[in-house]
């Protein structure tokens, strides 16, 4: 290392040198041209015949030359030579004769043909202090660097170690830029091939929705009116990036193209199953269910490769049953033994619930996963509900139970239900005590069926009951039954009960009973129907004289629940 | 269907809907107990105006004794019911666990 025989300063002249430099570095380059510019820059402010820059690769803890003379790229370790030494030390090293220098390393002379006479070599530091490489001034013409050179090159090494940076980072931001563009580019492919409206199938209620997370994910569904019936798929490719949007959407258009070509459900799911399994890479599959719907049979058949539980909530128990996947996921190995696939019967009101992962392995802030019993009980308390609505519910109770934790995956949801018989329905019933089972298994079903909110059950059940045994005690035995009539009105049920060839009995203009009765002189009679004044919203009578007809009607609705009382 | 049957500790245990159709076979079985009886109601889903009444007798029976019919674990639909018909007034309720 040199004393300073002749210390300087930064003369004007060498400050114009400097800032030229430093504006020229402003400049947008690529790493080669910043770096090529740098070192013509130091060649010409520090009167040197050449020069070189070292970047410091921390991974390998290895320096690596990147510009000097043509020759191939080298490698040191960053303790090795004068760079090593310097990129240690943080420190100018500046060496008169290089030959003479044990630390001097020949061998990139001997590989470029350019002899080294003396040398300067200093730390490239970032002003966040990081070592970013070393930069090298060989060979100052007639004579050696001084004081003054070494002061030159220190403040252009700050320079260029700042521009260095700020290419580094701009290079890594342009790479994740294309990546994110090129990203964005697949899923607007992936999002395209999902269907633009929902498919009309008589009798049915169907509907899909897509909700992506952020950029990755591989989720898609199709719902479309084939001759073998209503195609229903969703499926689900694993990884993240762009992989698995194309994965989906070479998936979907193989079964569609299987599916035109006249295939039947096993055939699709095989031959679709067996050429993904040749053609993605092998780490990669996709879950899939894939169902065709014959809609006059009512009978949807699918297989599923692991995707799964499929949820089939019977409209006439509010049982909801979990099918399990037929196979294992598409492309994961070729199929060679299939089993059958499975059939679901669709009874009025019936709803088939398919969802992807993304909504039952949502987790909140506490891990804990949304789970597919939050969606039976969901589908149930709004199985009314048209399946756009339904969807949107399902979406909105995620997202209160996420409380702000983000979404991590696609959320897919593919809704079919099987429209309920008409919305109205009546049946008659012996005159007798033990017919009551037989009424509420009638109201069960109604309720069931066309949706109605379960919580005004007890209460319909309660005011029928009471209505139907006074009718039964105080009405002689005719012969003719009871008629029942059940109606779904907006938020509830209007139900009417008809006696026939019956004297009047107005059941609104009933004595009330004291309820505050001591309990000796409490009397079970009258209680019934001072229970079903004060729970229904709504309660009517009428006579018809002539066919001595008493027809009874009451409403109930969700509007008169208070405070989930009856 | 009702379930009406002696569980643990002498405590009666009703379960299921207790409508007019299963009044007999209920008074028939409460007609048999004496002295403070406790009636489960965990699993009691509906009652009419008949089970009540069913209730009703047997408590002025056992009250005439110097016993009483008390009832736990009732649901909030049953409790409603209890209240509307001022039932709770006749009866001591012990609140739902």
């Amino acid at each position: 290392m040199s004393a300073r025989p002749n210390p300087r300063g930064l003369s004007a002249q060498d400050l114009e040198a400097i800032l030229a430099v430093t504006s020229k570095l402003a400049a947008p380059f690529d790493l080669r041209t910043m770096l090529t510019e740098v070192m013509s820059a130091a060649k010409q402010v520090l009167g040197a015949e050449g020069g070189s820059v070292w970047l410091y690769d921390a991974v390998a803890d290895e320096l690596v030359l990147e510009v000097a003379t043509a020759i191939e790229p080298v490698r040191v370790p960053a303790g090795s030579g004068l760079v090593g030494a310097c990129a240690r030390n943080r420190g100018v090293i500046n060496v008169r004769d290089c030959y003479a220098d044990p630390r001097f390393n020949p061998e990139v002379d001997r590989r470029s043909g350019f002899r080294t006479r003396c040398m300067l070599t200093l730390p490239l530091v970032d002003h966040k202090d990081v070592l970013v490489g070393v930069m090298q001034v060989l060979n100052k013409t007639g004579g050696a660097f001084d004081g003054g050179d070494e002061d030159l090159a220190i403040a252009l090494a700050a320079q260029c170690a700042v521009a260095l940076q700020r290419v580094k980072m701009t290079e890594a931001l342009i790479e994740g830029e294309k990546l994110r563009q090129e990203l964005e580019m697949a899923r607007v492919v992936q999002q395209s091939t999902l269907p633009a409206t929902m498919p009309d199938v008589t009798g049915y209620d169907v509907f899909g929705t897509f909700q992506p997370a952020g950029l990755t994910g591989g989720d898609t569904f199709d719902l479309a009116n084939l001759e073998q019936g209503l195609l229903v798929v969703l499926a689900d490719a694993t990884g993240h990036g762009i992989a698995p949007a194309l994965s989906v959407t070479q998936m979907q258009a193989m079964l569609r193209m299987a599916f035109r070509l006249g295939a039947s459900l096993e055939t699709a799911f095989t031959q679709v199953n067996n050429q993904l399994a040749a053609t993605l890479p092998p780490d990669r599959f996709i879950t899939a269910f894939i169902g065709l719907l014959d809609a006059t049979r009512h009978r949807l058949r699918f297989h599923s490769g692991g995707q799964g539980p499929i949820l089939h909530l019977r409209a006439a128990t509010g049982e909801c049953i979990r099918h399990k996947p037929t196979s294992f996921p598409l492309a994961a190995m070729p199929v060679t033994a299939l089993r059958p696939a499975v059939t679901i019967d669709l009874a009025p009101g019936d709803l088939v619930l398919l969802l992807s992962d993304g909504i039952y392995e949502y987790r909140n802030g506490e891990d804990e996963e949304f789970g597919d019993e939050r969606v039976c009980d969901l589908a149930r308390a709004c199985h009314g509900l048209s399946m756009r609505h339904l969807a949107d519910r399902l979406l909105a109770e995620v997202k209160a139970f996420a409380r702000g934790a983000p979404q991590e995956d696609d959320m897919t949801i593919v809704l079919l239900k099987r429209e309920a018989a008409r919305a109205a329905e009546h049946r008659s019933f012996p005159r007798r005590i033990d017919a009551i089972a037989g009424i509420f298994e009638f109201t069960s079903e109604f309720f069931g069926l066309q949706g109605v909110d379960r919580r005004l059950q007890g209460t319909v059940d309660l005011a029928l009951e009471e209505l139907f045994t006074n009718m039964v005690k105080y009405s002689p035995e005719t012969g003719a039954g009871v008629r029942i009539d059940l109606a779904k009105v907006e938020g509830g049920i209007e139900v009417s009960l008809t006696d026939y060839g019956v004297e009047p009995f107005d059941v609104t203009q009933a004595p009330e009973v004291d309820i505050d009765a001591p309990v000796e002189e409490r009397q079970p009679g009258g209680l019934g129907l001072h229970l079903v004044r004060r729970l229904v919203d709504h309660l009517g009578y009428d006579y018809a004289k002539e066919s001595r007809q008493s027809r009874i009607t009451f409403r109930k609705t969700v509007a008169g629940l208070q405070d989930g009382a009856l | 269907m009702l379930a009406i049957d002696f569980g643990p500790e002498g405590v009666v245990v009703v379960a299921g809907r207790f409508d007019a159709s299963q009044c007999p076979a209920a008074q028939a079985f409460l007609d048999r107990v004496d002295g403070t009886v406790t009636l489960d109601c965990g699993k009691l889903d509906y009652i009419s105006s008949a089970g009540l009444g069913v209730l009703l007798k047997t408590q002025k029976r056992l009250l005439a004794q110097g016993g009483k019919l008390r009832l736990a674990g009732m649901n909030r639909h049953i409790l409603d019911i209890f209240q509307y018909s001022g039932f709770d007034q006749i009866f001591e309720i012990e609140p739902a666990r």
